[in-house]
């Protein structure tokens, strides 16, 4: 578990050149510095192998070779003073969540040597960084200080795309027996903005970014705990990377030319920067020149400091016919409250007293600055000086031609230098008059017939018949009339009682489009339509859906006003309203012909959606065709097949349910066609759905359910080809996982939906992937979200309209089957017992009771947990870990923290261990040897609003009672307690006074085991509760042997080979 | 070599040379204009005086190098019109902030010839000048010389030019006062030029400050939330828009074309080559 770390170390200061570098380096869990000797003062946990160094550049982070070789890469050896304890650095804070450790309140501060590598251009290998940690792995975390210059450097990328740096003069004088004043030509950030943003980024800085140093502390002075001055460190970041920016820029020779023997040449690298006065310069001295920058930079930078008031211009519009009575006028706002604002031409006739009023807000030497703004505007616009000709100006006239180009040109270019700029509203891009294609598309039933039960809602188009119509602002527009507007000479044209531009090329070409595509006829699936949509450019198309085909694409894209439907008949419980919603969602999908993606946040109860659909499809048959349909293929992971047949015998046992998994599983086609037509639902898992393939893509499929489709992530894998290749009347995929920032993810998932609407994965990556993956266009994310928006239903526990829906306590089971290993170790087990049994009574035989109890107990754990041989903790032993791991993965992608309660200390600290190392999350655990002290600093930075999500792992008996960790909102039960009032009262931990969110717990059982008919037990006589089953286990040992037996026994079908 | 003025108004000003002298004589002028010749230059009142090295000239009986007295004036504009010019400028937002941005205001001339006078000499009655060298020729090289030096100066102060046609500096204050712009203007004549500043580093260099005292936490985390910003495309930018404000001529740019142009495609062009990083 590594922490990459990084910041910027300014030069040493001993040189007029100062330059710094940016230094990165890796915080490591372990120790690895093997000669570490603490008289070295050697941070003992950083990598200290400037190979792997790099290599994590290139292999962690996948950063191309052409990129390291252009970061340029040294090794760097620097200092940090670091909180430390007597012996070594205390870990960060990140490190020590990660770690389950604390940080103390107060600690010794001492300078480290730390190894790393330092990198050119920051602001490059900062922005690949980015890059790398939002869409590609997602496991890198990094440090606090890396993230501060990320984001630090937005802000100073976005200052440069906004053009806000000035070629500076600084102005130098050489030390030696003859001082002489020199000039070095560069460049700075500068602007208003810049000075906002570097007190607020100065005031967010985390000291690690500060306290890092070329020089040892220790040696440099008797005060050995400095750090920079955060304001100066941010600055020379930012004047120093600006600078680098023009460094490697080439100018064209015009340019070169044009600059050629002023300063700013120096400033271009087109000659060297440094320089002494060149007398032969128009006969100033260094200090005149320098003078002359200074003050253009004041005038350009000053004023916008102390005035305290805006300069706005208004453009109000002329009337048809007559050519000049178009006007500007003058106003200003005050700065801080734009609504404070008044027009000069009222100004002037003020009285003084009101005046004094105003002066309030606009600040000091408001006529002067007023001056200086007015003429600045004037500089950007000389149209402007027209309006200043009297001692109270107040605007100009002027013609409609003069007005257009201050529209197209003058308008953007004083708005993005400060000025507020007010146009009529036909010509902002929201109330824009726009000449577009419109697409009226109409909905056809093709089998108008389609019985429907519920309501006419459900009379769905399956085809879109399109018209095409010239139109401006939403309205026709007839050929004739769109030739008329075209053939007009102005650029602005008053058209049907408003001003609108016209653009005579776009115009054209739209005219032409639409005299092609009315000579066809125009049909498609709703599918396509919503590709259309999704890829057309709202410039210059404009769809208009008839009434059905609104209402239908209203409810995929907003599902809130969508009509629910009832239960369907036959389920057992009831669907919460927003399930009802889910389940309309999907039959409106697939009576469009469309494949839709479930992705709702895990606890939502997206199984009971699907369940819903299939009981709802079959209620819209009558009995005869009923027979005929053929049965849902579902694939999921094989460790929550079982919780499949669970949910479907819970809620729908009418429907026929088959799982196709395990060695004695029928391969004979002739055998399988049989048995799967005799079913409703065929269960299979991911293993099987690629071993099988042949098998069952000769089965016919009503439609392929593909649970936790993150399993198809890959679309090269063989297991995504075969389930791809499955055939079937519609494919939903269900998963719990967001899937938005990976992109390859999002295809692959639509290969199997909707193939197509993505096009070819060749077309993918260069119309989406690279352009956002590498280069972050915004554009592209959102268009590809439009696109595959209506396809996918997410809805998160926190919606307002989902909130409501939810109870603030939610209890599932949650059921896995055993593994092949653990299944014969619990045969074992009930062998030996069943011939021990019938021997023994009294104590002896309570005591073999018990202790059964606890070795099925951790069979249906861990085989690990009750071998006791220290072989491995892995997953794949125990189908009951898999699962739990996979619903902790969910919960933390959405940030919820979550308790793990067990009865067994040895499982707890396993599974602190595995889920520390997997998660890679602040993991806490609470058992019986906890000291106290520990016990509330674990609680205290659990609930820590500003600590990550983590997991607290709690020993039944340690952490069933008396502490808060309502920071958790899902808690998994890992084992059984035998009673619901102890598990009750753990869930509550979460689950009271200060729980701001639902509160999901998950109970896992282990079916074909005793814990599955222990539970059984417990929901039968769960109106009896505490009194008579008692806290403990003693009420089993009372159990006859028959029962006993009966409790314990395997029932063999409920294994699941992985 | 560098180009004696780069404003209208200095242009301007040198223009009427070329109609008054002859090409030649004109053109060794403005080398009368360098430090290396013009020994002394003062402005006082309304009067140049200036003293220039000048050349041995046997031809004329010159044998030792000399060193020749140059007065320059303007044709006086009189205390009336004066009194009337000020007061339109007053009432002119646009000449009051160009004067304020250290510029001629571009509607002088109009200002003027309402009343059929022009600040700008545009002939030789316009000029009076006298020096002590020998040539017959008037206005001589040296006077030319130091006219070109007062060409260069107006390019920084265009209110040499009011000054030297006789204009009371106390009167023209006294006239913008009249209007809450012009006191503006007359406000800022009084405020100075800024200190000279030697920075010792290329770039800021930050001090080293005793670490402030806060729990190790806070040291990793911060102030716990970065401020926002907003991914921009940059897409919408006006080129070269700090320095719009600086206007087409700032005074160390001595080039005939507008900085504000040469600038733009500087902008672009290091914003379009550096798209990797930014």
């Amino acid at each position: 578990m590594d922490i990459p770390r990084g910041t910027w170390i300014p030069g040493d200061g001993t040189e007029f050149d100062n330059s710094g570098r940016f230094v990165f380096w890796i915080e490591t869990a372990e120790t690895c510095f093997r000669e570490h000797d603490a008289k070295l003062d050697f941070h003992p946990r950083c990598l200290v192998d400037s190979d792997r160094l790099v290599e994590f550049l290139s292999i962690g982070l996948s950063f191309s070779k052409a990129l390291v070789s252009d970061l340029y890469p040294e090794t760097a050896l620097f200092h940090a003073t670091l909180p430390s304890d007597d012996r070594q650095p205390l870990p960060s804070l990140e490190m020590a969540q990660l770690n389950g450790e604390f940080l103390p309140d107060e600690a010794d501060w001492r300078s480290w040597k730390i190894f790393g590598i330092s990198v050119d251009k920051p602001l490059l290998f900062l922005r690949k960084l980015q890059l790398a940690a939002d869409f590609g792995n997602p496991k890198i975390q990094l440090g606090s200080d890396l993230r501060f210059w990320i984001q630090y450097s937005l802000q100073l990328r976005n200052l440069a795309k906004r053009h806000q740096f000035l070629p500076v003069m600084k102005c130098f004088q050489t030390g030696g027996r003859d001082p002489e004043l020199n000039i070095f030509a560069g460049w700075s950030p500068a602007s208003g903005i810049y000075e906002e943003g570097l007190q607020e980024f100065a005031d967010a800085m985390p000291g690690i970014c500060s306290a890092v140093d070329w020089a040892n502390p220790a040696k440099m002075s008797t005060e050995q705990t400095w750090h920079f001055d955060p304001v100066e460190l941010l600055r020379q970041f930012s004047e120093q990377q600006v600078e680098q920016l023009i460094s490697d820029v080439v100018f064209t020779q015009k340019t070169r030319k044009q600059f050629e023997g002023s300063w700013l040449a120096g400033a271009m690298g087109l000659v060297e920067p440094h320089r002494a006065n060149d007398p032969a310069d128009q006969g100033l001295s260094t200090a005149e020149q320098w003078t002359q920058w200074q003050s253009w930079q004041e005038e350009i930078l000053g004023q916008s400091h102390e005035s305290g008031f805006v300069l706005g211009m208004r453009l109000h519009e002329g009337d048809e016919g007559q050519d000049d009575d178009w006007r500007l006028s003058f106003f200003v706002t005050s700065a801080q409250d734009p609504s404070l604002k008044i027009d000069l031409a009222e100004w002037w006739s003020l009285s003084e007293g009101k005046r004094e009023l105003w002066l309030k807000h606009f600040g000091r030497r408001f006529e002067r600055n007023l001056l200086v703004n007015l003429g600045h505007a004037a500089r950007i616009c000389p149209l402007l000086w027209q309006g200043m000709e009297s001692a109270t100006p107040t605007g100009l006239s002027t013609d409609m031609q003069t007005a257009y180009e201050f529209l197209k040109n003058d308008a953007i270019v004083l708005e993005s230098a400060g000025f507020r700029i007010v146009l009529p509203s036909w010509w902002t891009p929201k109330g824009r008059r726009r000449a577009r294609m419109r697409v009226l598309a109409s909905g056809q039933s093709a089998a108008p017939g389609v019985a429907s039960a519920n309501s006419a809602t459900f009379d769905l188009p399956s085809l879109v018949q399109y018209r095409y119509e010239l139109s401006v602002d939403g309205k026709p527009v007839g050929e004739e009339e769109w030739q008329n507007l075209v053939s007009a000479k102005s650029p602005l044209v008053r058209f049907r009682g408003e001003w609108m531009e016209i653009d005579r090329q776009h115009m054209d070409r739209m005219l032409e489009m639409w005299r092609r595509q009315e000579q066809e006829d125009d049909v498609s699936s709703v599918g396509e339509l919503l590709k259309q949509v999704g890829e057309a450019d709202d410039d210059s198309t404009e769809f208009v859906f008839d009434e059905v085909l609104d209402g239908v694409l209203k409810g995929l894209q907003q599902i809130e006003g969508m009509e629910s439907l009832d239960d369907p008949p036959g389920l057992i419980g009831q669907l919460r309203p927003y399930q009802q919603k889910g389940l309309s969602w999907m039959v409106t999908q697939e009576a469009l012909g469309l494949n839709p993606c479930l992705a709702d946040d895990m606890g939502l109860g997206k199984t009971i959606q699907v369940i819903a659909l299939l009981l709802h499809e079959r209620a819209q048959l009558d009995s005869e065709s009923n027979s005929e349909l053929s049965p849902t293929l579902l694939i999921a992971p094989t460790s929550v097949l079982s919780n499949w047949v669970k949910e479907v015998e819970k809620f729908a046992p009418q429907l026929k349910c088959m799982v196709h998994h395990g060695s004695h599983r029928t391969v004979d086609p002739r055998e399988f066609g049989k048995s799967t037509t005799a079913n409703d639902i065929v269960i299979t898992s991911f293993t099987i759905a690629r071993k099988d393939s042949g098998l069952l893509k000769n089965g016919k499929w009503r439609r392929i359910v593909v649970d936790e489709a993150q399993n198809i992530k890959n679309p090269k894998s063989a297991q995504a080809r075969a389930i791809r290749s499955l055939s079937a009347r519609h494919r939903i995929a269900m998963t719990g996982t967001p899937i938005e920032n990976r992109l390859m993810d999002i295809w692959s998932l639509f290969s199997f939906l909707n193939p197509g609407l993505l096009g070819t994965s060749a077309q993918f990556s260069r119309a989406y992937e690279k352009p956002i993956q590498q280069s972050g266009n915004q554009q592209r994310l959102r268009q590809l979200q439009r696109l595959v928006q209506p396809f996918i239903l997410r809805r998160l526990k926190t919606d307002k309209s989902i909130i409501s829906d939810l109870p603030e306590k939610l209890e599932q089971k949650v059921y896995c089957n055993l593994t092949k290993e653990q299944a014969s170790l619990y045969q074992a087990v009930v062998n030996d017992v069943q011939d021990q049994i019938e021997s023994l009574d009294g104590m002896q035989r309570r005591g073999l009771m018990l202790a059964t109890l606890m070795k099925l107990k951790q069979i249906c754990n861990h085989p690990a947990q009750f071998l006791q041989d220290g072989s491995a903790f892995s997953e794949s032993r125990s189908h009951k870990l898999t699962r739990v791991n996979g619903m902790i993965e969910e919960a933390l992608c959405e940030s919820d923290s979550l308790l793990l309660f067990t009865q067994f200390t040895e499982v707890g600290s396993q599974l602190e261990n595995l889920l520390r190392e997997k998660h890679r999350c602040p993991v806490h655990y609470l058992h019986g040897g906890t000291s106290r002290k520990r016990r509330e600093q674990m609680i205290e930075s659990f609930q820590a609003p500003d600590s990550p999500a983590g997991i607290f792992v709690l020993s039944l008996k340690a952490g069933g009672v008396g502490i808060t960790l309502t920071r958790a909102n899902h808690v998994f039960h890992f084992d059984r307690w035998w009673n619901p009032a102890v598990e009750n009262q753990a869930t509550d931990r979460a689950y009271r006074i200060g729980q701001q969110k639902t509160v999901f717990a998950h109970k896992m059982v282990t079916v074909g085991t005793l814990e599955e008919r222990i539970d059984e037990m417990i929901e039968e006589k769960q109106a009896l509760a505490a009194n008579i089953i008692g806290t403990d286990e003693k009420w089993i040992t009372e159990m006859d042997n028959a029962s006993f037996r009966e409790l314990i026994q395997l029932n063999r079908s409920a294994i699941m080979e992985s | 070599m560098a180009r004696m003025t780069r404003t209208w108004w200095g242009k301007k000003f040198l223009d009427v040379l070329s109609h008054i002298m002859d090409s030649g004589r004109l053109k060794r002028g403005r080398a009368y204009s360098t430090p290396r010749r013009l020994l002394e230059f003062d402005v006082s009142g309304y009067t140049v005086n200036a003293k220039i090295r000048g050349n041995v000239n046997p031809h004329f009986g010159v044998y030792r190098e000399p060193k020749y007295k140059v007065v320059v004036k303007l044709k006086r504009i009189s205390v009336k019109d004066w009194d009337r010019i000020t007061g339109e400028i007053g009432n002119n937002a646009a000449c009051l902030s160009q004067l304020l941005m250290n510029e001629m205001p571009t509607a002088i001339e109009g200002v003027f010839s309402e009343l059929d006078l022009h600040l700008l000499p545009q002939s030789r009655a316009d000029i009076i000048s006298s020096c002590s060298c020998p040539d017959y020729a008037s206005p001589c090289k040296h006077v030319a010389g130091v006219y070109y030096k007062i060409a260069s100066l107006l390019d920084r102060d265009p209110l040499l030019a009011f000054q030297l046609r006789g204009m009371k500096f106390e009167s023209l204050q006294r006239k913008l006062s009249a209007s809450p712009l012009g006191q503006a203007l007359s406000d800022h004549f009084g405020s100075g030029e800024p200190a000279i500043e030697y920075p010792s580093h290329r770039y800021t260099s930050p001090q080293r400050r005793s670490l402030p005292n806060g729990s190790p936490k806070s040291f990793w985390q911060g102030s716990g939330t970065l401020p926002p910003v907003e991914v921009e495309d940059g897409d919408q930018t006006a080129p070269a828009i700090l320095i719009k404000r600086g206007g087409d001529f700032p005074a160390f740019w001595n080039k005939d074309v507008s900085f504000i142009e040469a600038m733009e495609p500087v902008y672009v062009r290091i914003v379009e080559k550096n798209k990797a990083s930014l």
